[in-house]
């Protein structure tokens, strides 16, 4: 088409308009034709939209099978489609929705068509519609109309994008593809055609396109119904781009006279109408202002009015809220340009306030939407790349204009967020983002940056529009400000608590909007919007965390903070309300109210990030903040348990799986019990809070603080520790979560001044030796200190002045709270440790020792985190383990321990430690600490009256690890001995059954024997004092020879320990000499395999191991009788004369003596210590002698001693007890046990074999049944079975 | 009231063997680790880090034999070393280095200790025990030229020279040496001439150690008895005794005074280090610590008086570290 016939035919269609007006003046009355219900048209459309999606997936005509198609197409192809379509409802709540709303919808069309405000026409008349095709014949008798060449359509169309509600945020993409098609549609030559649809032309030229619309638009002026709308848009649909653009005008005249034509409205038609209208616009631009201000206005006629007469119908409205989309959409370059110019700030208004009473009030969620995103677009801040960014003047005169609107939009749009849950999340999500969009950009501080001050005197022709313009200054700034705030808080309460986590997620954008851009004009807000962000950062949703997270970790990135001191002030404010309020929220929240507010606290500290310096140098910062980190941190102390837990292994003997190393993991820290929250996470936040203090604060000013508080008062003490500690690891930047980098990285060096500081405070005297338990012995210990070590430089005064005396009362409140004390402090050497890593050893001279200390504590709380503690170092510095770290850092632990001999207020310290190094260490540690054991024995010396038990604590552990390391040599050539001696008896046993020349040889032997006794030989007496002085003479040589052979250290160890012990036997106190008794045994134990020195060892304890035996309480008697047990087992024939002199007959009395109370006595007796030493006295018997190789006088006095003890009056324990001895006296001697017990009872008759001996007679034959036959006959039995069952073993001769 | 000794600051185990010799270098700067040097009866030398408190090297120069005397010159770089094995030999410590760079053959079997002199940049004296019984050679360092042989009178039988002490009074007057013999006597010698320039009969029992303030020209011998004596030497080169102090066990190994000269400390025979002020003599503090003889004491040159230390060592093998400067 060229130029001359456009301008022809724009000045006709001109005519054509000006006839129509003429028209509809004169026909104001006119009916119309009231067409299906748009419902039904709807839902069809909704059916046949389906069905095509369904049926052509695949695109066929070789385009990407993407490729959408225009608006307008789609709109055509549909309308095509829909007569065939049969009736569907709709899914969604709308289309219900829609169905109820039908009947009114009818009812309200005529009042709506009524009060129409803007419709200017009635119906449509014949005649102007012949006038206007009389107008239009010549053009068509020019011959414009071309064949179209013929193309397809494409047919696969996403067919619920676009026109489906859920498009309101991708419309902006509709352009650019509309854009594609009109490329492609240019570009390509015509497609083949498809076969599944009619061929369908496309006309790309102006002239055909004409041609082909012209009928459709001369039957739509004619008449306006659907069918002829429908026509149009199916033509539509076949007409490039370029083509339609350039009969824009042409092609929107029809729609548009539609629209206005006169009288009541059909809705459908005008529905109708609408969407063609849409299509066309989305096809093409507006580039003339006035089209554009006048299709706005016509468009939004078609809105309800926000007061009044009811609405038109949902579609309707949906209809004419798309076009007016759709229109702004194509709106271009200068048409908006002039749009948004002062004059058209009424028509603006009133396009803006229609559709926020739309969205405000409707109730359809497709129309909320459309409306919302409608506005969107008005005020221009739709996101399609379309749209240009407007330039700075633009900008601010669009912020000049909004301004006005600004009150009626933030708080209909408030209101909309606030609105019910039911509006759908979408709603609200597009309220909140238009809201901030519209705030955002009125509000921007660059904008109101270039505000002038003053307003200018607006000429006076445009002084009306002028007034209604705000003037953006200061005052109305902040006026408006503090309304916004408002607003703002309210929204921000009411979506940040909002149960579908996208409305969260468009809050943060909201505040990130509003913080990148109006971050002076609402910095009151702030505090709301900052605290918002922060608490959303733990939100539950992921996507919000990690948004949340992004946008505060831009914040800080931006150093938006940093560079606003307004902001910061925000925050430093924040911060402090709420350190005020920690307190009292920690007490009246429930936990996840307590989360919340301690991530809102974390999150503060994070955002201040390097300004964090900044407030905490304000001294009631500070303050407040310690305070409440202080009061929120308080322990739950009691737990009794805690107290309770003893480490028994320490005391009551070498704990085998001693290896503690392996039991403790990394990470075990003990669970700590809070006063005012009981979950782990709000404590892990506290623990980040404290970090990122650490992380960003100046760690000197940090430290000193909350040292003062340490030493303030013991009711911060433990808080105060494990904020310490805390602090030290965020300072590292261990375990810390922060936005930003700090600038400036701690030192090593400052790190360890920091860290030595607070060690020194840590392993203070007063503040490591605190009482966490009242045992009587370490009471009396300290007690005993106290006088001693009044002197004021004593180190140990120090200790022993804060050490409560024992009648003062010590609740296990305080003991626990000690407990805890002393773990956190542990914990927080070992986080030390972690944190300097292998520089740490350097501190390890002061540091390990302390540790090892409380690792050898008697709590079991203390102990384990101690151990724990030495697995931190082993790790930091690079340990292997725990012994290696023990092995290697010996000299500094033996320097400690023997400085700490030193002083006897430390001395069970030391002696503590000197257990624990021997604990979780190995042989290869006993050359670095003989040294120090020396000093131990010589400490022992010169204090054994007050010290001993603390001593022999040690030396208990010590030799229990002597035995440890060195006593699987001594049991190894123990089994061997045994094996030996089991050899030798079954030897015995063997030659026992030798035939009658044995059993010769033993009678002759035996007649000699008895002469010898009786006297017969003369030098009896000589034989006697043979027999002794083998015995006696080698004692006193023993003793001069063993010096000779130089000892293993262990030995010798062995030797010193047990010299102590023999000044250590007569003790006046009982319980150090039942431990001396079982160090002896250990120490017998570890001096076995040297027989030369054992035995005159043994020589020297005799005595007192023989007072212990027989004139003591029976506990010790008890402890002694086992060491004489393991003794003989070790010294053998040594002890057979002593024992039988010294001993036995002391035994055998008490056993004769006890013998009757144990045979009357009931039950309870068991639990009697008289019975236990029976017992044991019992048990032990029979392996003595065997061990001794008693004589038979000695075994005689045994088995009578033992005999009562198998009267079945006796208590079943002991009777199998005495069964025992009986047992063993049958291993030594056999015959002598049997004839003995024989004696007693007899169950056999023993026949002689031949008639010439004598008959047996023996004293138990044909005894009546007694209280001992039952023990005698089963002992009888089991020596016949070993007799037999020797004589089978033994291999015929 | 007075106040208990004090306890050791840090006890150093592990020469293997009773300490004969000990010597700080604790001069330099932040950087230098502070070290200490000790000489045990094995012949090793070890470098003890005061900071970790663990030996940093086990120098072994003697042939296993006993050290008796350390001295540095000039920091810790260079050691010089006196063994039993009758050589002095002088270290080269830089950049860990182990290595004897030079040595001298004294062929002296005594006990006494060679004295050391820095009497210029780069020029040293040291006076030693020579071969002949009485004799004492003084060397100049490094050179190892002979500067003169002191020989006492014929006839005064001295016996050996003990303990030596090279001094330099104020001004760049001459070096002179005092010399305790086994007599029982100091002697004051010229070095320039080679005379002796008084002599003191002071102990019944060999001086077994003496030290010197040139500043206050006074000294104090210790001998194997239970005295300490204090002489002075007046204008006339004379020495005189000026007091005496009785102890209460009999036994000094080693005495030394404080470079500061306010006090000293000495290393008995009875397990025990004595602290006197220097002025009058006024005992101070008895440091009980070890369990046998002290064989040695020394004084740390730290910069920092606060940090400065005391040390001994003793046939029980172990070092003990006193921090006494604050405390007296």
């Amino acid at each position: 088409m060229d130029e001359p016939q456009r301008q022809r035919l724009h000045a006709l269609l001109r005519v054509a308009q000006l006839r129509q007006l003429l028209l509809q003046r004169r026909l104001r009355k006119g009916g119309h034709g009231g067409g299906p219900a748009p419902r039904r048209a709807c839902s069809a459309r909704g059916r046949a939209r389906r069905g095509r999606t369904d049926s052509n997936p695949v695109p066929q005509d070789g385009r990407p099978p993407s490729h959408p198609a225009t608006r307008g197409q789609r709109a055509a192809s549909t309308g095509r489609q829909e007569g065939q379509a049969t009736q569907r409802p709709p899914s969604g709540a709308g289309g219900r929705r829609a169905a109820h709303a039908r009947p009114v919808g009818e009812a309200r069309q005529d009042a709506a068509d009524a009060r129409c405000l803007f419709v200017r026409g009635g119906a449509c008349a014949v005649r102007a519609t012949a006038t206007f095709l009389t107008a239009l014949s010549p053009l068509i008798s020019l011959g414009l109309f071309v064949a179209p060449r013929t193309r397809a359509v494409p047919p696969s169309l996403p067919a619920r994008e676009g026109l489906t509600p859920g498009a309101g945020r991708r419309c902006p993409a509709a352009r650019p593809r509309g854009r594609a098609l009109r490329l492609s549609s240019e570009g390509e030559p015509a497609g083949p055609s498809h076969p599944g649809h009619p061929a369908m032309a496309v006309f790309d030229t102006p002239q055909e396109a004409f041609g082909a619309l012209r009928p459709a638009c001369v039957q739509l002026t004619k008449a306006q119904t659907v069918e002829n709308v429908a026509q149009l848009e199916a033509r539509l649909a076949a007409v490039g781009a370029g083509a339609l653009q350039e009969l824009q005008e042409y092609v929107l005249f029809p729609l548009r006279f539609a629209l206005k034509v006169p009288g009541p409205r059909r809705e459908r038609v005008v529905q109708r109408v609408l969407q063609c209208l849409s299509a066309v616009l989305l096809g093409t631009r507006v580039r003339s202002p006035r089209l554009l201000r006048e299709l706005l206005s016509e468009l939004c006629s078609c809105l309800p009015a926000p007061h009044g007469a009811p609405a038109p119908a949902e579609e309707l409205q949906l209809a004419a809220v798309r076009a007016l989309l759709a229109l702004m959409h194509s709106a271009q370059g200068d048409a908006i340009v002039a749009l948004y110019q002062p004059s058209c700030l009424p028509l603006l208004g009133f396009a803006v306030s229609l559709l926020l009473g739309l969205a405000e009030r409707e109730r359809a969620k497709q129309i909320k939407l459309a409306a919302l995103e409608c506005l969107q677009v008005l005020l221009l801040q739709c996101e399609c790349q379309e749209h240009r960014c407007l330039r700075e003047e633009e900008a601010q005169r669009c912020g000049d204009l909004f301004a006005s609107f600004l009150p009626g939009v933030s708080i209909a749009l408030s209101r909309i967020i606030a609105g019910d849950v039911k509006q759908g999340h979408r709603t609200t999500v597009s309220a909140i983002r238009l809201f901030y969009q519209i705030v955002g950009l009125v509000m921007a501080d660059e904008q109101l940056a270039r505000v002038p001050k003053q307003k200018e005197k607006p000429s006076v022709e445009q002084s009306r529009i002028a007034e209604l313009i705000v003037h953006r200054g200061p005052e109305w700034s902040r006026s408006t400000s503090e309304k916004l705030s408002l607003l703002l808080r309210k929204t921000v309460e009411l979506s940040s608590v909002h149960s579908h986590w996208k409305v969260r997620l468009e809050l943060v954008e909201l505040v990130q909007h509003l913080l990148s851009n109006c971050r002076l004009s609402l910095v009151d807000s702030f505090t709301h919007l900052l605290k918002a962000l922060v608490g959303l950062v733990n939100d539950e949703n992921s996507e919000v965390q990690s948004r949340c997270n992004e946008v505060l970790r831009g914040i800080a990135e931006q150093q938006v903070i940093a560079q606003s001191r307004a902001l910061a002030d925000v925050l430093s404010e924040n911060l402090h309300s709420l350190a005020t309020a920690l307190p009292r929220l920690m007490n009246s929240q429930d936990d996840t109210g307590k989360f919340s507010t301690l991530s809102l606290l974390l999150g503060y500290l994070k955002l201040l990030g390097p300004k964090v310096n900044v407030v905490l140098n304000s001294v009631s910062h500070l303050h407040r903040l310690s305070k409440a980190l202080m009061q929120v941190l308080e322990l739950d102390v009691t737990d009794v348990k805690i107290v309770e837990d003893r480490r028994w292994g320490c005391v009551g003997g070498y704990d085998p799986s001693g290896s503690v190393q392996h039991g403790v993991q990394k990470g075990r820290c003990q669970r700590k019990y809070f006063r005012f929250f009981t979950e782990e996470k709000i404590f892990q936040l506290l623990q980040q809070v404290c970090r990122v203090l650490g992380y960003y604060g100046n760690i000197y000013l940090l430290v000193d603080h909350f040292m003062g508080l340490y030493s303030e008062s013991a009711v911060y003490r433990k808080q105060a520790a494990m904020v310490l500690n805390e602090l030290i690891a965020g300072a590292a930047g261990v375990g810390v979560d922060v936005l930003q980098e700090r600038e400036v990285s701690l030192s090593m060096d400052d790190l360890k001044g920091s860290i030595m500081s607070i060690l020194e405070e840590y392993t203070d005297q007063a503040n490591w030796y605190l009482v966490t338990s009242i045992d009587t012995e370490e009471v009396s210990h300290e007690q005993l200190s106290v006088p001693r070590s009044g002197l004021a430089a004593l180190p140990g005064a120090a200790s022993s002045s804060i050490l409560p005396s024992p009648e003062q009362h010590i609740t296990t409140r305080t003991m626990n709270s000690n407990v805890w004390q002393l773990c956190i402090q542990l914990e927080g050497v070992g986080c030390f440790a972690a944190v300097l890593g292998r520089e740490f050893r350097l501190l390890l001279l002061s540091a390990l020792y302390p540790v090892l200390e409380k690792a050898g504590d008697k709590t079991l709380l203390i102990s384990e985190t101690a151990q724990g503690t030495l697995v931190d170092i082993c790790e930091a510095c690079g340990y292997d383990s725990v012994q290696s770290l023990i092995n290697e850092n010996s000299d500094y632990l033996v320097n400690g321990i023997s400085l700490n001999l030193r002083q006897l207020a430390h001395q069970p310290h030391a002696a503590q430690v000197l257990g624990t190094m021997l604990r979780h260490s190995d042989a290869s540690l006993l050359p670095l600490v003989e040294d120090v054991i020396q000093d131990v024995l010589s400490a022992l010396d010169q204090s054994y009256n007050d010290q001993a038990s603390t001593f022999l604590g040690v030396l208990h552990s010590l030799m229990a690890a002597l035995v440890q390391w060195f006593g699987l040599s001594c049991s190894k050539e123990h089994q061997q001995r045994q094996a030996a001696e089991g050899q030798s008896r079954t030897l015995s046993h063997i030659q026992q059954e030798i035939t009658s020349q044995e059993v010769e040889r033993f009678f002759l032997d035996y007649i000699k024997q008895k002469q010898i006794a009786e006297g017969n030989f003369s030098d009896s007496g000589d034989e006697e004092a043979d027999e002794v002085s083998p015995l006696a003479k080698p004692e006193p040589s023993n003793c001069d020879t063993e010096g000779e052979t130089p000892l293993p250290s262990h030995a010798q160890l062995a030797k010193d320990v047990m010299e102590r012990c023999i000044h250590l036997l007569s003790d006046r106190n009982l319980r150090v000499r039942l431990k001396v008794l079982d160090v002896l045994e250990l120490c017998v134990t570890v001096l076995h395999p040297h027989g030369n020195h054992l035995l005159p060892m043994a020589h020297r304890v005799w005595p007192a191991l023989v007072t212990r035996l027989i004139s003591d309480d029976p506990l010790a008697v008890l402890r002694a009788f086992k060491v004489l047990c393991t003794l003989a087992q070790k010294c053998g024939d040594f002890l057979r004369q002593r024992f039988s002199k010294d001993v036995l007959p002391k035994l055998t009395s008490s056993l004769l003596s006890q013998a009757a109370a144990s045979a009357r006595a009931g039950p309870v007796y068991n639990h009697t210590l008289a019975y236990k030493l029976q017992l044991a006295v019992l048990q032990g018997l029979g392996s003595l002698c065997e061990k001794l190789d008693m004589g038979e006088s000695d075994l005689n006095k045994v088995a009578d001693a033992c005999l009562v003890y198998l009267s079945a009056k006796q208590p079943m324990k002991l009777q199998e007890a005495a069964q025992s001895v009986f047992r063993h006296l049958m291993r030594v001697d056999p015959d002598s046990t049997w004839l003995f017990l024989t004696e007693v009872c007899c169950p056999h008759p023993y026949e002689p074999p031949h008639a010439s001996l004598q008959p047996v007679k023996l004293r138990g034959m044909g005894r009546q049944r007694n209280e001992f036959t039952d023990s005698i006959l089963l002992l009888l039995e089991e020596l016949q079975q070993r007799e037999s069952a020797g004589a089978q073993r033994a291999p015929p001769p | 009231m007075a106040q208990p000794p004090p306890d050791p600051h840090f006890v150093l185990r592990g020469t293997g063997a009773a300490v004969h010799a000990l010597h700080f270098s604790c001069g330099g700067g932040e950087p230098d680790i502070p070290v200490l040097f000790s000489g045990s009866e094995n012949g090793f030398i070890h470098v003890w880090n005061l900071k970790t408190h663990r030996v940093d090297a086990a120098l072994d120069g003697h042939g296993r034999k006993s050290v008796c005397g350390l001295k540095t010159m000039d920091g810790k770089e260079r050691l010089l070393s006196q063994g039993r094995d009758q050589r002095i030999c002088l270290w080269d410590l830089a950049e860990g280095r182990t290595s004897v760079t030079d040595s001298v053959f004294t062929e002296n079997v005594g006990f006494c200790r060679c004295s050391l002199l820095k009497v210029a940049e780069g020029r040293w004296l040291m006076a030693t025990a020579a071969k002949a019984l009485e004799e004492v050679q003084v060397l100049e360092l490094p050179s190892k030229t002979s500067v003169c042989t002191l020989k006492p009178e014929v006839g005064a039988k001295l016996g050996m020279p003990m303990c030596l002490k090279l001094w330099q009074g104020s001004c760049g007057s001459q070096p002179s040496l005092l010399a305790g013999y086994e007599d029982g006597s100091v002697l004051l010698w010229n070095l320039s001439t080679g005379k002796v320039l008084s002599q003191l009969i002071c102990h019944q029992e060999p001086v077994m150690s003496l030290d010197f303030d040139s500043e206050k020209a006074k000294g104090i011998s210790g001998s194997s008895e239970k005295v300490l004596s204090i002489w002075s030497l007046n204008e006339q080169q004379n020495l005189q005794v000026q007091k005496t102090h009785r102890l209460v066990n009999a036994g000094i190994s080693d005495i030394t005074i404080r470079p500061d000269k306010k006090i000293l400390a000495t290393a008995g025979w009875d397990h025990r280090i004595r602290i006197f002020g220097w002025k009058k003599l006024k005992p101070l503090a008895v440091l009980d610590y070890h369990t046998a003889t002290v064989h040695s004491v020394s004084f740390s040159d730290h910069k920092s008086p606060s940090d400065r230390l005391l040390a001994a060592g003793a046939k029980d093998h172990r070092i003990s570290i006193w921090s006494i400067y604050t405390q007296t």
